[in-house]
């Protein structure tokens, strides 16, 4: 009996937090918290009002694709993996969608805007290779690769604004607001983003394949194809690190005898969907 | 007697982790579930906002009561510990949150997305396109079996 009253004490101090009278706290430190905050302080909503004007920046210069099918089945196989992510419950939610460009190449805005070219959805020959395409996007989303896009001296900026009280009043905030924008824009349509990050996409892409049950050797495929084309200049999932070395590290990474799923069904609605619309 | 003893010990500490702990959802929208499983049925409909008593965690999930009694799942990534106590689990709070002020503070919000609506280089009619796609849980559901996915 004395240990479990110790156990329930020893419970109680660990957890008791002296309460926090935030009107004290001076608005430098909350300005301060405010630097400190990065990408991974940004909240949800912050993200997903990031991500559509990152969107909104990337719709004005290619244009989409409103196809009603296609756009259907991409969510559909976006939502299917999802559904096995690290990160399945963002503020609005996953969204898919194709631009009319012939360019291969996809983008994943922040708050989970996951843009795909007509050029890549055309060298897709399956849907595992349409899934392993958005598997990678989503993993970008799933440890915020856009929002690191951001440099670092916008959030000071705003930390310091904040510290000053000048709350939402200024141009100021808005010019942050959409260089902040621009950075990410950039990165996405023009940087990319570094090798690590697209080595730990790619490698994501692998385990949320076979979480939802795609072929992960999709993912091996399309790159191949990139790597077939890369010479012409495609971004295709970027152009860094090489396809090459993208290439070896999957291929390392994925199981030798990985068990075929059945794709029967999965190549007939493919073609529902995506063949009859090609050219 | 001493492995009972550890075992109600065990027991109280647990019940005393959860009890009174308040969630609030975080995300736009999500469901209060009636298993651990996004494509089984909602219970309710869970707005941003919408406190929650924490019950017990499965994994990923946790079993929770909303402010009409009813027990259901929501995923850990739609909710945040909440800093109100169960007092505050009935609906009517007003007031801005410290994540509202700074979020208004930050300016990546609604105000400053309307300044930049029919600006050049943004166009937000598309991006809208975009976001009203919805999948209804039934269809995922069906394009998963199809598909013979997991």
């Amino acid at each position: 009996m004395k240990k479990l009253l110790l156990i329930c004490l020893c419970f109680f101090l660990l957890s008791w937090k002296p309460p926090i009278n935030l009107s004290k706290l001076s608005k430098a430190k909350k300005g301060l918290e405010l630097v400190s905050g990065a990408a991974h302080k940004i909240s949800e909503e912050e993200e997903y009002f990031i991500g559509r004007a990152v969107a909104a920046n990337i719709l004005s210069q290619y244009p989409l694709w409103k196809n009603v099918d296609i756009t259907r089945y991409l969510n559909l196989i976006g939502r299917a993996l999802v559904l096995k992510c690290d990160r399945p419950e963002i503020f609005s939610g996953y969204h898919f969608a194709v631009l009319d460009n012939d360019e291969p190449n996809a983008f994943s805005a922040p708050g989970g805007i996951i843009l795909l070219t007509l050029g890549i959805v055309a060298m897709a020959e399956n849907e595992d290779e349409l899934a392993a395409i958005l598997a990678h996007e989503i993993q970008h989303v799933v440890t915020k690769d856009p929002l690191k896009a951001i440099k670092s001296q916008r959030l000071k900026a705003l930390g310091t604004f904040a510290a000053g009280e000048a709350i939402g009043s200024s141009d100021q905030v808005l010019n942050i607001f959409q260089d902040s924008i621009m950075d990410i824009s950039g990165t996405l349509l023009q940087k990319g983003y570094s090798r690590k990050q697209e080595k730990n996409a790619d490698l994501g892409a692998i385990e949320l394949l076979k979480a939802a049950g795609y072929d992960p050797q999709a993912l091996l495929a399309m790159l191949q194809k990139v790597k077939a084309i890369e010479k012409k200049k495609a971004k295709a999932f970027s152009a860094h690190p090489s396809a090459s070395k993208r290439i070896a590290y999957v291929e390392d990474n994925l199981d030798q005898g990985s068990v075929k799923s059945s794709k029967s069904s999965r190549l007939t609605r493919f073609k529902r969907f995506v063949s009859r619309h090609r050219n | 007697m001493k492995k009972k003893i550890w075992l109600l010990g065990f027991f109280v500490v647990s019940a005393m982790l959860l009890a009174g702990k308040v969630l609030v959802v975080k995300v736009m929208r999500s469901n209060l579930l009636a298993k651990p499983d996004f494509l089984s049925a909602s219970l309710a409909p869970m707005q941003k906002g919408a406190k929650l008593e924490l019950i017990e965690m499965q994994g990923n999930w946790y079993l929770v009561r909303n402010a009409v009694g009813l027990k259901g799942y929501i995923h850990q990534t739609a909710v945040a510990e909440s800093k109100t106590n169960l007092s505050g689990i009935m609906p009517g709070k007003k007031g801005a949150s410290e994540e509202e002020l700074a979020l208004a503070a930050k300016g990546f919000n609604e105000g400053n997305e309307k300044k930049l609506r029919g600006s050049k280089g943004y166009n937000f009619a598309d991006v809208d396109w975009v976001m009203d796609w919805n999948i209804a849980n039934t269809a995922l559901a069906a394009f998963i079996r199809e598909g013979k996915l997991k």
